[in-house]
């Protein structure tokens, strides 16, 4: 038998290697289809359904804005801006009458005109809809439950009516789930074939979609706001954080998300590449019970005092997470800047010492956090169990699953302290407090009467400035009582080939709709 | 097919009756058990306790584990797998647009590590007792000891990222859109629809994740391939074939490989029941759109249907894959076709 290799397999060879090379993607391909105008961005998270009205899901809000339209929408810096509503405000002095004003060029992708119809029918007769049997209701269902009605007033002016006051509607008017539909087009064809086909009057046309795989759009021609400055965009949703990140080294794809932060701070030295590493509104704490060892106010306090939260950001997140002393995010409405809650183990362990506690011997607490579901989690928490051990607390950490949490959130079962990360596009407080500290909502850990009592009037007050101030002081109350353990605010990756401007959102939304390509 | 071939056929189905049921209850009971909710996990801001208790309602889960156990079997017999909690479709849809992706993917990936299980098998066996023999020995060790998923990142960042030569994320390339699916496998439709285009760039997309799978086929594949040669070249009949003159290639090939092929059927049908469980991992990581992706995202959200009906639709896979097995079997073996 004749072994080795000769020129004619060699060339064969050579032949075979090319042909299968043919068949990928050439290098320049990606410069190719940015000379068409067209970008490709690889995103961790489809959307459940493209019913945008269905669920409130934070990590596919990016991709419903590039096909539907909120009321309201955000600056990069977050604060509100027109978008279907040039106007609005309380027509009256209860804070039960909202009023905006419509805009009357927007066109639905069907060249169907958006009137106060459409809008009524997306935050009022929709959600009331009967639900059929087996299934649920939207989420929109449960936010607007306090719409008793929307009056039109004229086809560009609408009047949101509350059976209470519902301070936070502005605010919910450019988050989750607010977006509006066409209302001929859905009753005409029915809620299956709108997810199948979805008409939005956003920036985007939906011309493809491919369930967990990738999601082509095409610019609006007649948006209301101008036409995106990129015509095509592909989604290619790729859940594998590696797979991201050599998808943007390859230059497979323009712009890639949530990139691992260290991948994100090595591709930033690679020429041709721009990496995006900064804090968002979102924040990272850790949910708090009076349970076991944290039944004790010291205690309790001796732990947050105990946390280097600086040192967590360099070690874990490039010095991007930024600390936080409250459960709000900086520069937003809930947030005091003028206090800090100090790392001090000295605090700490005096705090300890009070309740017969320290290094040589210490109170013994449970700790649980996800692992992988939050960027760093399980290392954070690996650090700050080293931490406390330093001052006198022994935490026993343990994995959690996101779905055992809200079962244990549920049950009122939760350990002493959970890591968890809490998203707030919007930037409201009563998303971050209001929600996490209230002991009647579904989202809090820590049930405790007076924190009810900061909390719950701020839920129905109406005059913005003391409601803006009144959670300032409530979160800093619930910091000083030690029922909340807020950490960083969550750091979010987006790392581009340089050809391509984003721009970034303070919320940690990307929108293509706001990219361009540099000249 | 032969009467005995249909007999057995029958016979399987009729054994994986109990068995599918077995398995059921199992990952129907299991699934319960775990501490989790469904429901707590999806309900926006504003739900209240007694929403998610209507909610709950809704979906049957406050009624007693049998009765939801009995309830979901009866509408399973009338192809009615539900509705997934967090896709908000049926979940048979759902499994009908992932399930051609993975097969196709599996049928490539098999294909492949058999195709060089095969090939290296007979290389072993021609080169034994020399240095090719140990260092593809050594090549399929090496190749084993490395799991699918961190195949898959190896071969990602080989091709992909330091020669980057070949595509790696989806089923297409971006600048190709998709054809209206015919039967849901890419590579069929394409050629059903001339579209070459979509054919390549579908074959592109499947071969780093096929190889990633074949690597896991084709070492075992060899050495058993190997073994079963060596020990058929033993027998009488290959020294008979040897003594009438016939060249080795041919003795080889025509007469040891058909018995030693055997003991390797069974492997490859073993192999493909676990491939299927390699897809899962495997699937995410090149952003494959098939049941592995839909069953990650489905455990992520707790999204019991989808996760019953996806086990439920796995183990079919490998009952098919065990009797696709044993009709091969019956074909190679002219043995088993005589009733004993």
């Amino acid at each position: 038998m004749r072994q080795g290799i000769d020129r004619r397999s060699l060339m064969k060879l050579g032949a075979g290697a090319g042909a299968l090379a043919a068949l990928g993607v050439s290098a320049d391909a990606l410069a190719q289809a940015a000379a068409k105008g067209q970008l490709t961005m690889a995103f961790p998270a489809d959307v459940p359904t493209w019913d945008p009205n269905a669920r409130s899901l934070a990590a596919v809000q990016s991709l419903y804005k590039m096909v539907f339209d909120q009321p309201i929408t955000q600056n990069p810096d977050i604060t509100p801006k027109p978008a279907l509503a040039t106007k609005w405000g309380y027509v009256d002095d209860k804070g039960l009458a909202l009023g905006l004003d419509l805009r009357s060029d927007v066109t639905f992708h069907d060249g169907s005109k958006m009137t106060a119809e459409d809008f009524k029918y997306s935050f009022f007769d929709r959600p009331r809809l009967p639900t059929p049997e087996g299934g649920r209701k939207l989420d929109t269902a449960f936010i607007w439950r306090r719409v008793k009605d929307i009056e039109i007033v004229s086809p560009t002016r609408v009047v949101m009516h509350f059976s209470e006051p519902m301070p936070s509607a502005v605010a919910w008017l450019y988050f989750l789930t607010s977006y509006v539909v066409p209302k001929a087009y859905l009753e005409k064809v029915g809620v299956a074939e709108f997810e199948k086909k979805p008409i939005g009057s956003g920036p985007y046309k939906l011309v493809e979609y491919q369930q967990g795989a990738r999601i082509v759009l095409e610019a609006n021609d007649a948006y209301w706001g101008g036409k995106p400055a990129i015509p095509r965009v592909t989604v290619e949703l790729v859940r594998d954080p590696t797979a991201r990140t050599a998808a943007i080294e390859s230059k497979r794809v323009d712009v890639s998300v949530d990139v691992p932060i260290r991948e994100a701070a090595r591709l930033a030295t690679v020429p041709g590449l721009t990496s995006m590493i900064e804090p968002i509104s979102d924040i990272t704490l850790l949910q708090i019970t009076k349970n076991g060892g944290f039944a004790d106010e010291r205690v309790r306090l001796a732990a947050h005092h105990a946390i280097n939260k600086e040192a967590l950001s360099k070690a874990f997140f490039n010095g991007a997470a930024k600390p936080i002393s409250v459960p709000a995010a900086h520069n937003t409405p809930g947030y005091p800047e003028d206090y800090s809650f100090a790392f001090s183990e000295d605090k700490a362990m005096a705090l300890l010492k009070e309740v017969g506690h320290g290094p040589q011997n210490p109170i013994a607490i449970k700790f649980s956090s996800p692992n992988g579901a939050f960027p760093g989690d399980f290392d954070v928490a690996r650090a700050i169990v080293q931490m406390w051990k330093k001052v006198g607390i022994a935490a026993e950490l343990e994995t959690i699953e996101l779905s055992t949490y809200q079962e244990r959130l549920r049950a009122n079962t939760l350990p002493e302290a959970t890591l968890f990360s809490w998203g707030n596009a919007a930037g409201d407080p009563e998303m971050y407090g209001g929600y996490l500290l209230d002991p009647k909502s579904i989202f809090s850990a820590m049930k405790s009467d007076d924190l009810g009592q900061k909390f719950q009037p701020l839920l129905v007050e109406t005059d913005e400035k003391k409601r803006l101030e009144g959670y300032r002081a409530a979160h800093r109350f619930a910091a000083e009582k030690g029922y909340t353990i807020p950490l960083y605010q969550t750091v979010k990756t987006v790392v581009s080939q340089a050809n391509v401007a984003i721009v970034k959102y303070d919320n940690g939304l990307v929108l293509p709709q706001t990219f361009s390509f540099k000249a | 097919m032969s009467r005995i071939a249909l007999l057995l056929l029958f016979r399987r189905t009729l054994l994986a009756i109990p068995i599918l049921l077995c398995v059921s209850a199992l990952v129907f009971v299991i699934l319960r058990l775990l501490p989790a909710d469904p429901v707590a996990m999806s309900l926006p801001p504003g739900a209240s306790a007694a929403d998610m208790e209507k909610l709950r309602q809704a979906f049957g889960l406050d009624r007693p584990l049998p009765v939801q156990y009995v309830i979901w079997l009866g509408k399973l017999a009338t192809g009615d797998l539900g509705v997934s909690i967090y896709f908000r479709r049926s979940v048979a849809e759902l499994i009908a647009t992932a399930l051609p992706a993975t097969l196709e993917l599996v049928a490539v990936g098999l294909a492949l590590g058999v195709a060089l299980g095969v090939a290296g098998g007979l290389a072993m066996f021609a080169w034994r007792g020399r240095a090719g023999e140990q260092a593809l020995d050594l090549g399929a060790a090496g190749l084993m000891a490395i799991p699918e998923f961190l195949w898959a990142i190896l071969l990602i960042l080989l091709f992909g990222v330091a020669w980057p030569v070949m595509p790696f994320i989806g089923r297409l390339s971006p600048d190709i859109a998709l054809p209206a699916p015919l039967t849901g496998f890419l590579l069929l439709d394409s050629l059903a629809r001339l579209r070459l285009d979509v054919f390549a760039s579908a074959l592109a997309h499947l071969a780093l994740p096929a190889v990633a799978l074949a690597i896991g086929v084709a070492p075992l594949v060899m050495r058993v391939l190997r073994s079963s040669l060596l020990d058929v070249i033993q027998e009488d009949y290959v020294t008979q074939a040897r003594l009438r003159g016939i060249p080795e290639r041919t003795v080889v090939v025509r007469h040891a490989l058909r018995n030693a092929a055997l003991p390797t059927i069974s492997l490859i049908g073993v192999q493909a029941g676990f491939m299927f469980g390699g897809t899962v991992l495997v699937e995410m990581i090149f952003a494959y759109p098939g049941l592995g992706n839909l069953m990650v995202d489905a455990v992520r959200n707790h999204d019991l249907p989808v996760i019953q009906a996806v086990g439920l639709v796995y183990c079919v896979l490998v009952l098919g894959i065990n009797a696709a097995v044993d009709v091969l079997y019956l074909a190679v073996n002219p043995r088993l076709r005589t009733p004993a």
